[in-house]
């Protein structure tokens, strides 16, 4: 038993306390000595469903993405299930995370040893694996329940990427082929894995990601020294050339496959290495103009670990989270671009305003906007308008002229847009309103200063809101709340 | 006072919008009969249902305003607010004046009214898509009891009949006492009332014990918020959700 590291030898002792039995898909990878060893051949244990639950939705809890949204999946005849395209959420978790899918890992065994990760070789957490027929019964039986909208699938990876690749593989094929099963599917493609398997992979799936996790290669190299930027970035070429192709056959040919209908996404870290907000909004822009993701997800790092390359946190940097996804949105829906948000001189953002409105202060000379006349993209730039509220602006205004009272019942929040815009050609009734950068600021503050302080634990993550009102289904997708 | 008191169907909210279109004066309510409490200020008048005036209604809404609006006015009936008769005859008073353009009045409460209720009913509408629950009982029936806010399990069925293609399902609404049933080929509306004990199938306390056992495995404790939590999903909701018992 020499070669056992501490971690499996633990786990053994656990697992043989409690005198289960045999189950036939069991890993167990020491890092140290490079040796997997297959449990049971040496008769090991079982461990019922629940437990396994228990284990790897725990570990697959820090995925942040659970959107359901932007696939169409049609039902068959016979078959179960369907994709929503504005997306739905089943329940929302202690947290208010929604829950949408089946967030799960295939298995937590890991051969890596990411020093951000839970479910890192090093680290003495209990693990397990999934068989194929566990997961498609788990996943058949809550969806025909409604509790949940799909299968989000991912994996540590075990043995080796191709291996864990044809895992899930085989786990997403025979849901589609053999149970016939319609509901939205999320896989994660393994860097490293083959890009056949990927490709594979993307015919039965409506959505892949790639999670890069670290926003720079020299962070990589601090922390995730076995993975490199080329290893994650070569599987979303895959994806987005598979989309492509895929794309052009269908104008070709109606009925040829769908692959991925949802698009490719990844998810950063934040506040895990000392990357700034501009270059992790700069990543995201470049991913969003040259690989067409659907969505880049932000998760603040959650202290796993206490290795000396990760910063010592009280908490997740939940603000900063929130102020990227801001920044997110006004690159994907309000025509802005990242040079515009942040510079050198100041890479990250102001914690006390958002990106919008700090934009707005360093161009005072663009404002004030007349309502009733501005374009739609001038209007989005307004602080406080959004995509939704822009668009009953001109809905409006086609058949009468705005004033602000009429903007009230238009349900457009004038808190922060009467500082940048007239109605008519007035400004907001006021004492005063502020023309220089320094007043304007010291204002907004003044009105949010209480807010402020009581919020910062309770922001809403908007993100994982999908589309709400199936009235307006048309306008939800147009303002991508994905 | 003048109410309008109708059988409580659409169709008998249709026909007294027919019936009061051409009166000077509107009724101060247009009320289901279910809603409806006497007394002696108010001067009712009953509503006989007829399907040809509330055809000739619905025809002419979509005719002269918009499919859109027609939904709107349905939306903002099954939000059993107690002025939606009013608010429905007064939005068709501006909208057949108006015509198509109706519904870009955003700012005028006769239009602004119908669309706050519809919207109310479109959000429950959504909400309940994701918070159903099915049960599975011996007699292999998926059930579903909930009790809505408003009256909107009739707008589920063609989702779930869709989805589920291959179970049999009902979902109860057990405050107003009626069901959506569903057979593995169409979906239908009726009256319901549970006579004996429900029995569930032998899998399924297995299958909600899963469940619960996800959903708290999915939580991050660090950010943990019920706020946030409940402002997505009100506890009125809470009674019929497996994972918060």
């Amino acid at each position: 038993m020499s070669h056992y590291t501490p971690i499996i030898q633990q786990f053994i002792n656990r697992t043989h306390q409690k005198k289960e039995n045999i189950c036939e898909h069991m890993f167990a990878y020491s890092a140290k000595s490079g040796i997997i060893m297959v449990l049971t051949s040496m008769g090991v244990f079982f461990m019922n469903l629940a437990d396994k639950i228990k284990i790897l939705s725990d570990s697959a809890k820090y995925d942040v993405s659970c959107s359901s949204s932007g696939s169409d999946r049609k039902n068959i005849k016979g078959g179960i299930g369907n994709a929503a395209p504005s997306g739905i959420c089943h329940s929302w978790a202690a947290d208010g995370r929604c829950i949408s899918l089946l967030k799960i890992l295939f298995t937590n065994y890991c051969i890596y040893d990411c020093k951000y990760c839970i479910n890192r070789s090093s680290n003495d957490i209990p693990r397990a694996a999934f068989t194929p027929d566990e997961l498609i019964n788990l996943t058949i039986n809550f969806y025909r329940r409604n509790y949940i909208e799909g299968l989000f699938l991912s994996s540590a990876i075990c043995v080796s990427p191709d291996h864990t690749m044809e895992l899930l593989l085989k786990t997403v094929k025979r849901l589609r082929q053999e149970v016939n099963f319609n509901g939205y599917i999320h896989v994660k493609a393994i860097p490293g894995a083959n890009k056949a398997l990927i490709e594979e992979a993307g015919k039965f799936v409506d959505r892949m990601s790639v999670n890069i996790e670290l926003p720079s290669g020299e962070s990589l190299k601090l922390l995730a020294p076995q993975k490199t930027k080329e290893s994650i970035i070569k599987p979303m070429g895959f994806i987005k050339s598979g989309i492509i192709q895929n794309r052009e056959e269908k104008l070709k040919f109606k009925s040829a496959p769908q692959f991925v209908p949802g698009g490719q996404s990844t998810q950063l870290i934040i506040g895990a290495t000392k990357d700034n907000d501009l270059g992790i909004l700069k990543l995201s822009e470049s991913l969003y103009n040259s690989y067409n993701l659907k969505r880049v997800y932000y998760s603040a790092y959650i202290p796993v670990s206490n290795h000396p390359n990760l910063p010592a946190l009280s908490g997740p940097p939940l603000l900063r989270e929130h102020r990227l996804y801001q920044a997110d949105w006004l690159l994907r829906f309000y025509g802005f671009s990242s040079g515009e948000l942040l510079d050198e001189e100041s890479p990250n953002f102001d914690e006390l305003l958002d990106p919008k409105s700090s934009w707005a202060i360093r161009n005072l000379d663009k404002f004030p906007v007349e309502v009733n006349k501005a374009d739609y993209f001038t209007l989005l730039r307004v602080p406080g308008i959004g995509v939704k509220s822009a668009q009953r602006i001109l809905q409006g205004r086609k058949v009468s002229k705005l004033d602000f009272e009429d903007l009230k019942k238009l349900g457009i929040v004038l808190k922060r847009a009467k500082y940048f815009i007239t109605c008519k050609g007035r400004y907001f009734p006021q004492k005063s309103i502020p023309t220089n950068p320094v007043s304007v600021k010291n204002l907004m503050l003044l009105e949010d200063r209480i807010k402020i302080h009581e919020n910062i634990e309770q922001l809403s993550f908007f993100s994982l809101f999908p589309g709400i009102m199936a009235v307006r289904e048309n306008i939800t997708r147009i303002s991508g709340e994905l | 006072m003048l109410y309008y008191v109708y059988d409580g169907t659409f169709d008998g909210l249709l026909t007294a919008i027919y019936d009061a279109y051409p009166e000077k004066d509107s009724p101060e309510k247009i009320v289901p009969l279910n809603a409806f409490t006497d007394n002696f200020l108010i001067k009712k008048y009953y509503i006989e249902t007829d399907v040809e005036k509330s055809k000739k209604v619905h025809d002419a809404i979509i005719a002269k305003i918009s499919e859109f609006a027609m939904k709107n006015i349905m939306y903002a009936f099954l939000s059993e607010h107690e002025n939606a008769g009013t608010y429905i005859l007064d939005y068709l008073r501006f909208g057949f004046k108006a015509g198509k353009a109706a519904d870009s009045y955003l700012s005028d409460d006769r239009v602004n009214n119908i669309h706050k209720l519809a919207a109310k009913v479109g959000r429950e509408r959504h909400l309940l898509l994701g918070i159903i629950r099915f049960r599975l009982l011996r007699n292999n029936i998926y059930y579903a009891p909930i009790e809505p806010h408003y009256n909107t399990i009739c707008l589920l069925g063609d989702h779930f009949a869709d989805r589920m293609s291959d179970q049999i399902f009902v979902i109860h609404d057990i405050k107003r006492g009626y069901g959506i049933f569903y057979d593995k080929d169409k979906w239908f509306i009726s009256d319901t009332k549970i006579k004996e004990d429900i029995v569930f199938h032998e899998n399924e306390p297995f299958y909600q014990e899963l469940w619960k056992q996800y959903f708290e495995g999915i939580a991050i404790k660090t950010r943990i918020n019920p706020k946030l939590q409940s402002s997505f999903l009100p506890k009125r909701y809470w009674k019929y959700l497996i994972e918060m018992k």
